[in-house]
């Protein structure tokens, strides 16, 4: 059955960075327990986007709620909800996974007892046994993102923003987090995820939004966009839209 | 704010940076290192090269036929080489033994006391040709001085007359120096004897040649000596080395963690930007105060394994511990600016660029205590860094004076909070914090919604800024008229600038200055309130800390005491009124409503201390204050700034008219007696207690509000 109410909603997001408009007005829904993609080529406003709606940018214009909360009016309160993974960043360099997983379980002020299981389960989730008491500096990438993961997942969130989360991964750790981010839906998150790996959104995404120079100009299903497209993938069906 | 939050982002950084092994070696390492090493290889330097030059015969040119007497005398002395006509030209030495060089009366010294090697390098002298000859051969180093016996010396000395000689030497060059040092010690024992000899020969009395004997003492004590050593070297190591232990830890947190990314993991979490800032500083803060105690525990090592076998002297451990205590606000200055330039940067080599200059910046004026003579006084003790090094250093000397030292850390305050605000408002710009392309005029725009209060930054920014132009400003009118300076201070540096920047900015003139209608019951606290403060203030609070007499002096001459009787209307209207709409607007209108967020009791309490540390004194400290709190509370609760300007006027005004007439009646001094009588004191108290009283039963005002502002969003704007 349809999930119908939207966990993470925005109206008409807008942002320039001086005589830039990044955003001109963008508008979007996920519900819980769906995948939703951010697609669009470099430059559409996918990051700038994200960054939005995750809280780290303010907008010109419109607002972002999450699970009805304000995030301009309640900023605090609506972060609690979500949370946020970039396949660029990368962990505290001097500290374990563990020490960083408790150092954000701190911020988000989660109780001792709960910090201590979600740690737990996390690590065991994500097989991070080997490494977890290591100083992330020392770690490979596969690890360190695995690390970041967790840190996104630790105090469960109902919404989930990942932007390009398998960024130079290899193919293993890369299908490795897809499966964890499969999980997380079937827990009831609401995910929104940006990725450039069309296949991967085929995969994953239960629809998409296709973004160009600050707009939205089509979403819908994958096979929605496909029969519109004529298409028979989404990489044929954004170059259809890519195209003068 | 958190400060739960700000603890959990504090102990992070504060570990992250404890495991870098740069910060460990630039915080505990170097110093560790760097003093014993400095005294040890400078040390030992120093003495190998003492005892080298010790050592070494002094070779000297003799151009002239010495007396017999003075020459065996000179070969007595085994560390000197005499080297008759050595490097002299043919024709120079023909005119030596000739007695026919010209002007040799004129060239040779007329003062002979004064053999100092400094004397006359350009000018005639450098015209002369022995002087030309004797720069020459000291110069290619084929001696270390050159001695001229001048021709008829030895006739003069027969005769009992005078005898010249001069000496030359090179002052650049150390054993040029000792050589001449070694030749005047020894001419002079000569002459002690020659002028010895001649009393006995003619039967005069002993001391007869010298007339007067001047005997030079040097009262310093050992210890204040090695304290103007120490206290000019080491504030400006310590502070150098406390700033720069902080640069590495300021860049890693900001520019750092832009360039790895995690920045925007942070500020996605549910924190607000100041308790980003002020986990973050706490955590520079900290590195640098543990660098400071690393260099201070070095120092002190050192120095107490130095001094009492070199100088006979101990530095006390207290003297250290405060000298430590006085870099705490330079570690907060320094932490908090290299905070906000570093976060400019994009990455760590950016911000290694950004803080370099910042460094130089820090040491100069810590440099300052390396320039002779120069002390804390009012000018300086304003001026960051500068001040707490002059302090340093005094306090090494022996030499603190109370009210330059509150001066002091007045202005430490002043500056600490300036540039923590500036580090709050650069973090609040997003773009500076991601990595994006924001710019130094960006922290001046305005994100305020207009009228709005003004916000407790900008009341702290005004502040800092304008008690310094009113210090500097008070100091530069010193010399006026009393009155002139009083009205410019008052209307120029107080009232004015807050009536502008209120209406520029926008914020509502009536809400900021308290402009509201008084009720009558709050115009009878306010008289009753104002009319009997002074007693309470006079006659229990100054006695608690009694003012010295120089100081009664100074407040006598401020107060029109002490000049041909101004008449009344004059001092009413320049120290009772003026002062009192000037400083009630700046205090009660505009840094109270810039504090209203805060509470009422937070609002009051801060704007009377901002009142008590602008009137610059540690004895006038505790009386304002509590004025302040009065006057505080009254325009709050009755929602008038009249109230306050009434209360303050009568306060000051009674009080001046009164001393006003007794200086009239009488020719007692008052300085004499600075307390007011315990029967004015009590019955004007319960005055103030009654007033107290009837303005704490005026209901308090609809819009009241006694509670902060817990919808706070990161920081305040400015």
């Amino acid at each position: 059955m349809e999930p119908v109410i939207p966990i993470l909603e925005a109206e008409n997001l807008e942002r320039s960075f001086g005589p830039i408009q990044a955003l001109k007005g963008i508008s979007l829904k996920v519900h819980s327990g769906e995948i939703v993609g951010l697609l669009g080529p470099n430059g559409a406003g996918k990051t700038t986007a994200l960054r939005i709606l995750a809280g780290i940018l303010s907008p010109s214009a419109g607002w972002v709620r999450i699970q009805g909360v304000d995030l301009r009016e309640d900023p605090l309160q609506a972060k609690r909800r979500l949370g946020f993974l970039s396949g660029d960043t990368q962990p505290y360099q001097r500290l374990t996974p563990v020490e960083m997983l408790r150092y954000f379980g701190q911020l988000y002020q989660m109780e001792e007892s709960r910090l201590r299981r979600r740690i737990e389960e996390l690590v065991a989730m994500l097989e991070m046994r080997d490494f977890a008491e290591r100083r992330c500096g020392t770690l490979s990438t596969g690890q360190k993102q695995r690390a970041n993961i967790a840190r996104a997942f630790l105090h469960e969130p109902e919404v989930l923003i990942l932007d390009e989360p398998t960024t130079a991964l290899d193919v293993v750790t890369g299908q490795f987090i897809i499966q964890s981010i499969r999980r997380e839906r079937e827990a009831g998150r609401a995910i929104l995820l940006s990725t450039h790996i069309m296949g991967e959104a085929e995969y994953l995404c239960d629809r998409i939004y296709l973004l160009h120079e600050g707009l939205v100009f089509d979403h819908g299903s994958v096979g929605d966009i496909l029969v519109r497209t004529a298409c028979s993938n989404l990489n044929d069906a954004f170059l259809c839209y890519a195209k003068p | 704010m958190r400060w739960g939050i700000v603890l959990v982002i504090f102990l992070k950084e504060l570990r992250e940076s404890l495991r870098d092994r740069r910060t460990l070696i630039m915080m505990i390492g170097l110093p560790i290192l760097l003093y014993p090493a400095l005294s040890l290889f400078v040390g030992s330097l120093v003495q190998s090269r003492q005892a080298s030059m010790e050592s070494r015969t002094s070779q000297i040119a003799v151009w002239g036929n010495l007396p017999a007497p003075l020459s065996d005398h000179l070969k007595r002395h085994t560390n000197i080489l005499l080297q008759p006509w050595l490097g002299i030209s043919e024709v120079l030495r023909k005119d030596l033994e000739s007695d026919t060089a010209e002007g040799l009366q004129a060239v040779a010294p007329t003062n002979s006391s004064s053999m100092k090697p400094d004397r006359s390098t350009d000018g005639e002298m450098a015209k002369d040709p022995f002087f030309i000859a004797a720069r020459s051969l000291l110069t290619e180093r084929k001696a270390d001085a050159v001695l001229i016996p001048w021709p008829g010396i030895a006739r003069a000395l027969d005769r009992n007359g005078l005898g010249q000689v001069s000496i030359y030497s090179d002052s650049v060059r150390g054993d040029s120096r000792e050589a001449e040092r070694r030749l005047t010690e020894a001419l002079r024992q000569y002459r002690r004897a020659l002028v010895a000899e001649r009393e006995q020969i003619l039967d005069l009395e002993p001391g007869f040649g010298t007339g007067l004997q001047i005997n030079n003492w040097n009262v310093a004590p050992n210890r204040r000596q090695t304290g103007l050593v120490l206290g000019s070297l080491l504030p400006f190591l310590l502070i150098v080395l406390t700033a720069s232990s902080g640069i590495y830890a300021a860049i890693d947190l900001t520019a750092g963690e832009k360039e790895r990314n995690t920045m925007q993991t942070l500020l996605c979490a549910p924190i607000h930007c100041s308790e980003v800032i002020g986990g973050k500083f706490l955590a520079v803060w900290s590195i640098s105060l543990l660098a400071a105690l690393a260099n201070f525990a070095s120092v002190a090592a050192t120095t107490a394994r130095m001094l009492p076998s070199e100088m006979n002297v101990q530095v006390g451990l207290s003297t250290y511990l405060l000298a430590f205590l006085l870099l705490i606000p330079v570690a907060f200055i320094v932490s908090a600016v290299y905070l906000a330039v570093a976060v400019f940067a994009r990455d760590f080599k950016d911000g290694q660029n950004f803080l370099t200059p910042v460094i130089f910046l820090v040491m100069f004026p810590g440099a300052i205590t390396l320039i002779p003579d120069l002390e804390l006084n009012v000018w300086n003790s304003f001026i960051p860094l500068a001040n707490i090094a002059l302090l340093i250093k005094a306090l090494f000397m022996g030499e603190l004076q109370a009210e330059l030292v509150f001066l002091t850390l007045i202005s430490c305050v002043a500056h600490a909070g300036l540039a923590l605000l500036l580090a709050s408002r650069v973090f609040a710009r997003e773009q500076i914090l991601l990595g994006g392309h924001g710019t130094f005029s960006t922290l001046f725009s305005r994100t305020a919604p207009r009228n709005e209060d003004p916000s407790p930054a900008l009341a702290a920014v005004v502040y800092g800024f304008l008690i310094t132009v009113v210090f500097y400003g008070s100091l530069l009118l010193q010399d006026s008229e009393i009155i002139t300076s009083v009205v410019v201070s008052e209307l120029g540096f107080f009232l004015l600038p807050v009536v502008l920047l209120t209406l520029a900015l926008g914020f509502s003139p009536r809400r900021t200055f308290a402009l509201g209608r008084p009720t009558g019951a709050g115009l009878l606290a306010a008289v009753l309130i104002g009319g009997s403060a002074w007693t309470f203030i006079g006659g229990i609070l100054i006695r608690l800390l009694p003012p010295p007499e120089s100081f009664v002096k100074a407040m006598e001459k401020i107060l029109l005491l002490r000049q041909d009787t101004p008449p009344l209307w004059t001092v009413w209207l320049v120290l009772a009124l003026i002062p009192a709409v000037c400083e009630e607007f700046f205090f009660r209108g505009f840094i109270l409503a810039a504090l209203r967020r805060l509470g009422r009791w937070p609002a009051i309490l801060i704007s009377a201390l901002l009142f008590g540390l602008a009137h610059a004194s540690i004895y006038r400290l505790l009386p304002t204050l509590c004025l302040g709190v009065l006057l505080g509370w009254l325009v709050w609760k009755t929602g008038s700034i009249s109230c306050g300007i009434l209360a303050h006027a009568l306060n000051n005004g009674i009080p001046l008219t009164l001393l006003n007439t007794a200086a009239q009646d009488s020719v007692a001094d008052s300085a004499s007696n600075p307390f007011l009588p315990w029967s004015l004191t009590l019955a004007g108290s319960a005055v103030l207690m009654i007033g107290i009283l009837l303005l704490a039963a005026i209901p308090a005002r609809p819009e009241d509000s006694s509670s902060p502002d817990r919808t706070s969003r990161g920081p305040i704007p400015v």
